[in-house]
């Protein structure tokens, strides 16, 4: 019984593989690269923010550092593409670092405090970004691009994509089932109580809010690749800050499957609104449907559908 | 084996706790009363480190612990209970006591380990058959026996019990009072407990202090207190006199 729930997350990963290979319309294969993209991002945020309650508002830094570390690595050692996508790692680890020095005096600061702290954290990156000349200040920066078909290197974007977003998932799980788990749930019903049952509550703050920059900063470095140009408002947008609270709260915080759920269905709805509208309504409906969802479902939608299941 | 020298505690003006000098001995069931605002959660919550006292010292097995965070004394055996039941929202009973054995004292124990662990304490408890609630689906007497199973999660040293008898009806008094008294035999526990309930702290307790606006004015037996004229007057008098 246990096995289940395995045999079925392998077959969809078999399945995502084998996609390209079918040889879809490029379209397809960029959509998918965004949802597997966002799951990533909306997961690794539910870490901090779904199971220790802490509302990170400011992820787009990390996935911006980890875009911006990547293409300035890229530049300094001229790699060719191929490595390039190595190089997402280390931007991945740039990123943790990061999380580290700011997570170490934020993380003492509890409810919407945090939520505005992190937020003026990425705007001060932002800003940063675009006033040093050396990091391509605001003009950005290029990147060499793989000299294959646009097919072919869409196709190996997608499944460089693909598996850091089971690795992303694989740790999710993880944390979901450890120790560390569950300190941070304990974390997020009561911090006071949490310590008087010897759990390290600052400690295993920074551990979540680390593992929750790394994923994105890798992420951030694939999604630079795959655009070939990267400007400091498109990585450290507000918007995709707020996508990812919003997607993994709509999906439900603090459970495994939420923010996939939430991944998937925004960003079919954002594919949706891209095309057929334009941006400010796009906003507007976007604003609408985060004040429907914090009202209505403060839990998800997995939760509003599976009521009294609490927890996992 | 817990030991607090002249401790003081301020809130602004008020002063809470005022050199206040206890000590609890391996083994012993000890009570804390005095009048409402005396001081007592406050004591209680400068040992287990939510409060940081302005003076004073505190030494736990030997070892200073003044400067110990919180998790690090619950880490060295010190549990406690809250006045006002804090359960984990969210968490059921098995998670909420899991949690406490997952970082308490005994580590490395895993996931499914953990589990089996919170579901002896739960039946140690009486709270077998809500194992799988919620807190806030439980009745106050058993939101306090959460309390207690939550701290022993952590396999304590010393329990610090906060008025879980308050609030509770005779007969469920009567079976906390047992439950006291399984704690310390089955578990070796030594307890430290405020009670404002007077059947319940004369019949558990082999010795018992006083506070009074933060100040400790005796200590001794239970009978030794109950005829402490200081005490009758500051506290237990109206008492008396009504039974
Ligand atoms: N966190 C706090 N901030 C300010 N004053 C407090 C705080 N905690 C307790 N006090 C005050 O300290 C005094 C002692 O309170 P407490 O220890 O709760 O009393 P008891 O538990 O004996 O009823 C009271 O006057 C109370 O108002
Ligand atoms: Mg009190």
């Amino acid at each position: 019984m246990k096995k289940a729930p395995l045999i079925a997350a392998a077959i969809v990963v078999v399945m995502l593989a084998a996609f390209p290979f079918l040889s879809p319309e490029v379209y397809y294969l960029s959509f998918m690269f965004s949802v597997f993209m966002y799951v990533i991002l909306a997961s690794s945020w539910n870490l901090i923010g779904g199971y220790a309650g802490y509302l990170s508002f400011g992820h787009a830094a990390f996935f911006g550092i980890g875009a911006f570390a990547t293409a300035k690595m890229a530049a300094l050692f001229e790699l060719p593409p191929v490595l390039t996508i190595l190089a997402a790692i280390p931007a991945g680890a740039i990123a943790a670092l990061v999380a580290i020095v700011i997570g170490y005096p934020c993380l003492k600061i509890r409810g919407p405090y945090f939520a505005v702290v992190t937020l003026c954290f990425a705007f001060v990156v932002d800003l940063a970004v675009k006033n040093i000349e050396w990091l391509g200040g605001a003009e950005g920066i290029w990147m060499r691009i793989m000299d294959v078909q646009e097919k072919l290197s869409r196709s190996i974007m997608y499944e460089v994509m693909l598996i850091l977003m089971v690795a992303t998932l694989a740790v999710a799980w993880w944390v979901g089932r450890s120790r560390l788990g569950a300190g941070l749930r304990a974390v997020r019903a009561d911090e006071e109580v949490a310590e008087t049952m010897a759990i390290p509550t600052a400690n295993i703050k920074i551990q979540a809010f680390v593992l929750s920059a790394f994923f994105p900063g890798v992420a951030g470095g694939l999604f630079a690749y795959y655009l070939t140009y990267i400007h400091p408002d498109v990585v450290f947008s507000i918007n995709i800050s707020i996508l990812i609270v919003l997607m993994a709260m709509f999906g439900g915080g603090g459970t495994w499957l939420g923010p996939i759920i939430g991944a998937v269905i925004l960003t079919m709805v954002n594919e949706g609104l891209s095309t057929f509208a334009r941006a400010e309504i796009a906003r507007i409906i976007y604003g609408t449907l985060f004040i429907v969802v914090t009202i209505f479902m403060p839990d998800g939608i997995l939760h509003f559908f599976l009521k009294r299941n609490r927890g996992r | 084996m817990l030991t607090g020298k002249k401790i003081t505690k301020r809130f602004g003006g008020l002063t809470a706790l005022s050199e206040v000098d206890f000590e609890v001995r391996r083994g012993e069931i000890v009570g804390l009363i005095g009048p409402n605002g005396s001081g007592k959660t406050t004591l209680f919550n400068v040992i287990s480190g939510i409060h940081r006292p302005e003076g004073g010292d505190l030494f736990f097995a030997g070892r200073r612990i003044t400067d110990f965070p919180p998790y690090k004394r619950a880490q060295l055996g010190i549990g406690r209970t809250f006045q006002i039941v804090r359960p984990l929202a969210g968490l059921n009973l098995v998670e909420n006591v899991a949690t406490g054995v997952l970082y308490g004292r005994k580590q490395g124990a895993g996931a499914r380990e953990a589990r089996e662990k919170a579901l002896e304490i739960l039946a140690f408890t009486g709270l077998t058959e809500k194992a799988r609630r919620f807190p806030d689906e439980l009745v106050l007497e058993d939101r306090k026996r959460l309390e207690i199973a939550r701290a022993l999660a952590l396999n304590p040293e010393v329990l610090l019990l906060d008025e879980v008898f308050a609030g509770l009806n005779p007969t469920e008094i009567g079976s906390a009072i047992e439950l006291t008294f399984r704690i310390r035999d089955a578990y070796g526990t030594t307890i430290f407990m405020i009670e404002h309930v007077m059947k319940a702290i004369m019949s558990t307790c082999s010795r018992i202090m006083v506070l009074n606006f933060g100040i400790k004015i005796t200590e001794g037996t239970p009978e030794e207190v109950a005829n402490h004229p200081e005490v009758i007057s500051a506290y237990l008098g109206a008492a008396y006199a009504a039974c």
